[in-house]
């Protein structure tokens, strides 16, 4: 069948794509300042001390060698121990890159509900109010900083109103999570149906996913503006309207015609976002996969940093893997 | 001005109101800059129930202006300046939105040139025939598709059964112009426009979709408005020609009378375009001459007039009757 065939060829450039993206960052994480060694022994190590442990790390092996070392221990399963948390990489991230991912879905999906609906009336508008409205919103949704909006909000709902729970993690702080099954607290809190954590989870989910929701509804409201508005101007929608059809259907021509279109924005986004929303993690001490990575980054330990790179690239060829079939199902002309 | 009486065919001398009348039709397009371009400049033509008209023309005189003027449906920037379209009695611009789309395809249909552009990309002939069909007669989806197959059969497309099926791209040039034929025949409508429909086929397919065309609105006995720039199709098609020359009908007469006692020097250049007689091109062919004052005062066709008298640059021709179902726009007529 066509579709399998299809997906074959796709997960057959999915090796080469991992160990490409794995030997880039690799060497950009090498060109950070700072030796581990000397940072995991302190101010006092003697340089003895120190040497010892650089040859027991491999850093006095040439750079091709350790990244041939890294690469082979990938490809067990084995991203390495952080040096700072003193546990495998592998497991810290499967506790934290959950989090990220509950957090970016549920504000990219908002953004999906503010931007797509805000983008179609925008474009159908023409030149009326309604444009100009998108238009601003696109402006104010690119020019505020994420980390900026959050505070804000925590200053109004948290600090203000006494509505919203402390930025202070995924969960109130005298609950105890339920058991790590999915690594979403709604999904996990749900399974063990835990309501108290459940309803603990999702009032801490508020203000950090309203504010990507808002942040990114701004790209995905231009996208799908100008897409739809494109389509509009087309031949054939110019046809089916000389065909008389009825407003709607014309309409429902012209948003199908645009999905291939915002299935890219959304792909690129979610990519992007796992990475991209470490600030907004960081406000709410959200404990995700952006944060940890961070901190690698700030203290030379690189393991958890290139681990994150692992963890992130396989969920974008995965994210984009899905858009290619999405294309294939949406657009008949790619099945040829 | 002519009264709409004297552009009549001699057999609609019933009461009853033609099937199309256009009075006065003026369209022009608004440039940011240039002063507007004036693409149709006061059209009057009617058209009877049953007749075959032919609309000829070179590029640009404004025939696909006219023919989107009378479907509703003005290009973009262009704007109805002055007239008014009536379609069985009806004033166009007094019906609404949903009624203008209600008669648009059901019973004002189009024939469009290169429809791999303008039929849905995504959506098979199968539904677009469908499409039409449901919204119009209110079939049902298995209807439709019968209706669809039907339709397919009667424009004699190989293969009907599985071109149901198809995509546009998978279409040749022609099975994709019989598609569009079967879409604008679907519902049987009143009156049918054909704008260059086979411009940019070969020759054998083009004689082939014209007979289909002719004989399937012969059968239906629907009224056509035939556009070409091919003055020679006119002669087997068409009960009557109306010759179009920027933005102005220069002559009306039936087919016969046409191609025996053309009056008109546009039309005899025309004519002689397309005669095999070298002598007859060159005697009335002339390159337009630049030093002539433009349009507006006197006769729009007089750059490029061989009979061009000074009258002709000073006093603009009105449309003058010449007898029954004749009128010429001309102040020294050929052979009068
Ligand atoms: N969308 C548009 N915007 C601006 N000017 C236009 C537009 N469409 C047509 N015109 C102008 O209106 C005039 C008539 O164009 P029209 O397309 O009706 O000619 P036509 O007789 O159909 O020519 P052709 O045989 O090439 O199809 C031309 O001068 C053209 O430049
Ligand atoms: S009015 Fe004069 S210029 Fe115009 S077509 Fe007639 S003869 Fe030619
Ligand atoms: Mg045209």
């Amino acid at each position: 069948m066509a579709l399998a065939r299809y997906i074959l060829r796709r997960l057959a450039f999915v090796l080469p794509q991992l160990v490409g993206i794995l030997m880039v960052s690799f060497f950009l994480v090498k060109l950070i300042p700072g030796d581990p060694a000397v940072l995991m022994l302190g101010p006092n190590a003697t340089p003895d001390a120190i040497d010892g442990l650089r040859r027991a790390l491999g850093l006095d092996q040439s750079l091709i060698r350790q990244f041939a070392v890294y690469i082979g221990h990938v490809f067990h399963g084995d991203l390495g121990t952080s040096w700072q948390s003193t546990r495998p990489v592998v497991s810290d991230l499967i506790e934290r890159f959950p989090a990220t991912l509950e957090l970016v879905t549920l504000g990219l999906s908002l953004a999906l509900l503010i931007g797509i609906p805000l983008g179609i009336a925008a474009a159908r508008a023409g030149r009326g109010p309604l444009r100009k409205i998108g238009e601003a919103y696109g402006l104010l949704a690119g020019a505020i900083p994420d980390f900026w909006l959050a505070l804000v909000l925590i200053y109004v709902f948290y600090s203000t109103l006494h509505v919203a729970p402390a930025p202070l993690g995924r969960l109130d702080i005298a609950l105890v999570a339920p058991p790590f099954v999915t690594g979403s607290l709604i999904l996990d809190s749900l399974l063990a149906g835990d309501l108290q954590a459940l309803g603990s989870a999702l009032a801490h989910l508020v203000l950090p996913v309203a504010t990507l929701g808002f942040i990114n509804a701004g790209p995905i409201l231009k996208m799908t503006q100008s897409t739809v508005g494109r389509i509009l101007a087309s031949d054939f929608i110019r046809y089916a309207e000389m065909c008389g059809l009825p407003r709607r259907v014309v309409m429902r021509q012209a948003i199908r015609a645009a999905l291939p279109s915002i299935v890219t924005i959304v792909s690129v986004l979610y990519g992007f976002l796992i990475g991209g929303a470490v600030l907004v993690e960081i406000v709410f001490s959200w404990g995700g996969a952006g944060q940890y990575a961070v901190q690698g980054v700030l203290n030379a330990d690189i393991n958890p940093v290139l681990g994150f790179v692992v963890f992130s690239a396989i969920f974008s060829l995965i994210v984009y893997l899905c858009v290619d079939l999405a294309y294939f199902l949406l657009d008949p002309r790619t099945r040829g | 001005m002519q009264s709409q009486a004297d552009l009549m065919p001699p057999s609609s001398a019933s009461p009853s109101d033609p099937l199309l009348r256009v009075e006065g039709l003026h369209v022009s397009f608004r440039h940011p800059v240039d002063p507007p371009t004036e693409a149709l400049r006061g059209i009057d033509l009617t058209i009877e129930r049953g007749e075959m008209v032919g609309l000829v023309g070179e590029s640009g005189a404004g025939k696909t202006t006219l023919a989107r003027a009378i479907m509703g449906l003005v290009p973009q920037p262009g704007r109805i300046d002055a007239g008014t379209i009536s379609f069985r009695g009806q004033v166009m611009a007094d019906l609404g939105d949903d009624a203008l789309r209600a008669i648009r395809g059901r019973n004002l249909a189009m024939v469009i040139p290169n429809p791999r552009s303008e039929l849905n990309p995504v959506l098979t002939v199968g539904e677009q025939i469908g499409n039409v069909v449901r919204h119009h007669l209110g079939l049902g989806r298995s209807a439709a598709r019968a209706a669809a197959l039907d339709m397919l059969k009667a424009v004699s497309i190989p293969d009907p059964a599985r071109r149901l099926d198809a995509y546009p791209h998978e279409l040749s040039g022609g099975m994709a112009q019989r598609v569009v034929i079967a879409i604008a025949l679907a519902c049987s409508p009143a009156f049918v426009i054909s704008d260059d429909a086979t411009s940019g086929l070969d020759v054998t397919v083009q004689a082939q979709i014209l007979d289909l065309l002719r004989t399937l609105i012969r059968a239906k006995d629907s009224s056509a408005l035939f556009i070409t720039r091919d003055i020679a199709i006119t002669a087997h098609f068409c009960d009557r020609i109306v010759v179009l020359y920027a933005g102005e009908v220069v002559e009306v007469a039936t087919v016969d009378t046409f191609f025996d006692r053309p009056t008109h020097p546009y039309s005899l250049m025309l004519l002689a375009a397309f005669s095999h007689s070298a002598d007859l091109r060159r005697r009335w062919t002339v390159p337009p001459d630049e030093t002539l004052p433009g349009a507006g005062e006197g006769c729009v066709f007089a750059p490029r007039c061989v009979r061009r008298q000074p009258r002709c640059t000073s006093e603009h021709p009105a449309l003058r009757r010449l007898g029954d179902a004749r009128a010429v726009r001309c102040h020294f007529p050929v052979g009068i």
